[in-house]
């Protein structure tokens, strides 16, 4: 045992022995409701627009094997959700694997197809995911937006999520002074971003003023401070480092993964002003990438509420613990600043369809890696970084993308 | 001979005055009312009866395990069928060997409760007994009995000898049907209205009662005060002559005018206020429909540990407790719905069950590797990751709001959705508990956190660092099983 330890597993270094995974398409449907589509004819869509995006062309058949994110559990608790997408798209007998970890489903899929690739297993891997929301009345929505808290106490003190959220931001605010101002500037920073977006659902500029006057959901959390609910799909492609040469000459090395857990419900953690499962994914896939977070050059990141987007700066060391509030006020995250958050408007404007969020976060990197993100282009972004939460930090996935070569924008 | 060693009375924070009735109806059928409590949407007769019973303990000055025997009383219980001691019981750690009685079908359940304690303490089934009433009537809104149908719970603590011995007690009953019943599978409770006849059936009744007294016949039956039935704030008054006391006597015990009907709590409550004052001599008649009479002769030899808790502001939180008309509909749940179907989270009636503990008894865990707590008791310890079996550690009922948010319309579960249309706005916080002192050993005390709904005060009342206390509610409802849990407020 000790010997294959020595041999396979070297502590502090995962991956660094396996061969590179790389980035070679990724693609989405529009975020929104959609009473004309069911989730097959979204996930097809998303997967099209993948397909397509591959620089070389990609046949379906080169895919060997996929892993889907998806809730489901709203409206839909269906088995076998993920074949049953893929079969649709004509990826017949291809393995596949459904995952779920609640909003981090497909960010966790993603994570499982470099793993698929890095391991050997599969040269081309599909990660996607996918959800249908909109389709049931409100009331009958809410059944299952808190269904990936703590169910039995945390739900039944009365909190869904943007309950959770808003107690992370009562203590964050109590502790750091952080205000209810700056919470609203990452819905106008976002709706902005969105706003050049046309994939996006909430696709307007809002003012702060606006922000600052929606009606109140979860005190401090006012409408503009929560995502809305989605019906949405997304794909990428991952390859290995063998054959990746077929597909582009451009390549995005999945340069560093990292994730982690936590305890589901927020009361059983250590801390409510800062998610612990994101500290940790930040740690390893920075490590595992060899950068500091100064040298990303964008992110998209968790915002499911605007407290999240604050604490994300912290947690992934954007800022010091207790500066978000400062770090977004100073500018730095908008388009043009430092370091770009959530240039696709971020779950808050583009939209949080559950299981496809993840994907579709790589999506956003995809496109600004390429220079086809278009209005809200970056110059020659060469790092970014994507960050998805499942719940309110039960679990967190990091991926960094870097481009291996200049692309001319 | 039976003693009361210690009393307990509580009443919910809400009131609404007679003027609110008058502008919505035109006119307020409860004669002698001039305000009434109303119970918020989380409380029923089982809440406020855990708040009345667990002041009756702390002025004993006991704990639930000091309970062999346990009765309780309500016209209107929140089921119609089921043993509600077993939940009050576990609510107030009673030993599970403890004897159970549940009294109910008239208002006067709660003196028949207190009859029957009496018989345990005179055969020796009970060293101390706890008996506890608590009621809120509901009629049709348009109904007298409606109008004047208040909130409150009282409960005694009965022993072989104490400061007030129940020195006399005699019954008696007459057949009156139609005065005030509620059909099977019926939630209003109704009454024919015939004044006369109802107020025959009252006399007559009260007067049999009172005549049967032993102290009575020797004619030195000269209370302070007489807690006599008060369905509304006339007819008390009117039974006056048959109970052989004069007004002044009643009003000293009177509930009912700032109250309303208590129903099978009425003569309770007025016993536990009148006990409270430390009036040496106390009649209590309760009347029941169908009809019947409790007559009851305390002496009090000395003061009765007592908590009677029947203001408003209980617990000195300064927010709004008088509602409006609508207000009333809505806390009752009058001009509400129901919560949409089904969906997600659904936490079983059997799971619920497992974490009675938990809910009642705020019941922890520590670590018996390294002494960590751990709340809810179960899964790997936090602290190092052991899966030894938990030992039991009882929390504090008093703490620290660590993180809190208001929840309004469209942050709540859909589970909660008839409670938010019936009390609105609620609080949704983190709380840090401390282990009870009675749990405190030398390995070390922490505390754990937890996530609790606040009540009894409205939301902006909990802030980050505010200290808390906890108390009993009904949390929600689903498949017809309401189920009950903490709840925090802002400590007294």
């Amino acid at each position: 045992m000790r010997i294959l330890d020595e041999i396979y597993f070297i502590p502090g270094t995962p991956f660094t022995s396996m061969r590179d995974a790389y980035l070679v398409g990724a693609g989405q449907s529009a975020y929104g409701a959609f009473p004309s589509e069911s989730y097959r004819s979204l996930f097809r869509t998303a997967f099209e627009d993948a397909v397509a995006s591959v620089p070389n062309g990609l046949e379906t058949g080169d895919v060997d094997e996929a892993f889907i994110g998806t809730l489901g559990v709203g409206g839909r608790q269906l088995g076998l959700s993920g074949p049953a997408v893929t079969e649709h798209v004509g990826l017949d007998g291809v393995p596949c694997t459904r995952v779920e970890n609640a909003c981090a489903a497909s960010g966790f899929a993603t994570r499982q197809a470099v793993q698929a690739v890095k391991s050997g297993m599969a040269d081309v891997a599909l990660a996607g995911g996918f959800e249908i929301m909109t389709d049931m009345s409100s009331d009958a929505t809410k059944y299952w937006l808190g269904v990936s808290g703590e169910t039995e106490w945390e739900r039944l003190s009365g909190t869904t999520f943007s309950g959770v959220y808003a107690q992370m931001a009562s203590a964050h605010m109590d502790k750091y002074g952080t205000t209810r101002e700056q919470l609203s500037r990452v819905a106008v920073k976002n709706h902005a971003n969105g706003a050049k977006n046309p994939h996006a659902q909430l696709g307007f500029e809002c003012s702060l003023e606006e922000a600052q006057s929606a009606p109140v959901v979860a005190d401090p959390l006012n409408l503009y401070h929560c995502c809305p609910t989605s019906d949405g799909a997304a794909c990428a492609l991952i390859v290995s480092e063998d054959v990746v040469d077929e597909y582009t000459d451009d390549p995005i090395r999945v340069a560093g993964v990292g994730a982690g857990s936590d305890s589901v419900g927020l009361f059983q953690r250590d801390s409510y002003t800062g998610v612990p499962a994101s500290q940790r994914a930040a740690e390893t896939a920075y490590e595992v990438a060899g950068i500091s977070p100064e040298e990303l050059d964008f992110a998209e990141v968790h915002d499911c509420f605007a407290i999240a987007e604050l604490l994300a700066y912290e947690d992934l060391g954007f800022c010091e613990k207790g500066e978000a509030g400062q770090f977004i006020e100073s500018g730095a995250t908008e388009l043009g600043g430092e370091l770009p958050v959530n240039t696709s408007g971020g779950l808050k404007s583009k939209g949080h369809p559950i299981g496809a969020t993840g994907a579709g976060q790589v999506v956003e990197a995809f496109k600004q890696l390429s220079g086809k993100a278009g209005e809200r282009q970056i110059e020659n972004p060469t790092r970014g970084l994507t960050h998805n939460v499942g719940g309110s930090g039960g679990a967190s996935v990091i991926h960094v993308f870097e481009k291996e070569t200049e692309v001319s924008v | 001979m039976a003693a009361i060693t210690a009393v307990g009375a509580y009443a919910p924070r809400f009131r609404i005055t007679a003027e609110e009735f008058a502008d919505a109806w035109g006119h307020f059928q409860a004669s002698g009312i001039s305000e009434k409590a109303v119970p918020a949407a989380d409380e029923d007769a089982l809440t406020m009866g855990y708040e009345a019973a667990t002041r009756a303990l702390e002025a004993a000055e006991l704990t639930g395990d000091a309970i062999d025997w346990l009765a309780f009383a309500s016209s209107h219980p929140p089921v119609a069928e089921e043993d509600l001691t077993a939940r009050l019981g576990a609510m107030l750690a009673v030993n599970e060997s403890a004897t159970r009685h549940v009294f109910t079908g008239s208002t006067r359940a709660g003196t028949r409760a207190l009859w029957a304690g009496m018989d345990a303490v005179d055969a020796d089934e009970t060293t101390t007994g706890l008996v506890v009433a608590a009621d809120a009537p509901v009629g049709e809104p348009d109904s007298e009995l409606d109008h004047a149908a208040g909130a409150g719970a009282a409960a005694f603590a009965l022993e072989a000898s104490g400061p007030a011995d129940i020195v006399d007690r005699a019954e008696h009953s007459l057949p009156y049907p139609g005065t005030r019943f509620r059909n099977t599978g019926e939630e209003d409770t109704q009454g024919l209205g015939v004044t006369q006849y109802d107020r025959q059936a009252f006399t007559e009744t009260i007067g049999g009662a009172v005549d049967a007294l032993e102290s009575d016949s020797s004619d030195d039956l000269e209370p302070a005060s007489a807690a006599i039935q008060a369905p509304n704030g006339k007819l008390p008054y009117r039974a006056a002559g048959a109970a052989g006391v004069g007004t002044d006597e009643i009003q000293a015990a009177a509930t009912v005018h700032d109250l309303g009907d208590l129903g099978a709590a009425s003569v309770p409550v007025s016993l536990a206020s009148a006990l409270a004052e430390d009036h040496e001599s106390i009649l209590g008649v309760s009347f029941g429909s169908g009809a019947g009479a409790d007559a009851l002769v305390l002496e009090c030899s000395g003061s009765v540990p007592a908590q009677v808790d029947l203001e408003t502001d209980t617990n000195g939180a300064d927010d709004e407790q008088t509602l409006s008309y609508a207000e009333y509909l809505r806390q009752r749940g009058v001009v509400t719905a129901g919560p949409p179907s089904g969906g997600g989270a659904y936490v079983s009636v059997p799971s619920w069950r497992r974490s009675i503990p938990q809910r009642y008894r705020l019941e922890a865990g520590r670590c018996p590797e390294c002494g960590a707590l751990s709340f809810p008791p179960e899964g790997a310890c936090d602290e190092c990751g052991s899966l030894a079996e938990y030992e039991a550690v009882e929390l504090a009922d008093t703490g620290r709001i660590e993180a809190v948010t208001t929840i309004s319309q469209g942050g709540a579960p859909p589970e909660f959705a008839p409670q938010q249309s019936q009390a609105g706005d609620y609080a949704a916080a983190i709380v840090e508990l401390p282990v009870a002192e009675s749990s405190r050993t030398e390995t070390g005390e922490g505390t754990v956190s937890l996530p609790a709904m606040g009540t009894d005060a409205a939301p902006d009342a909990f802030a980050v660092d505010d200290e808390i206390e906890t108390t009993i509610r009904r949390i929600y409802t689903q498949e017809g099983v309401t189920r009950y849990g903490f709840k925090v407020r802002p400590a007294a």
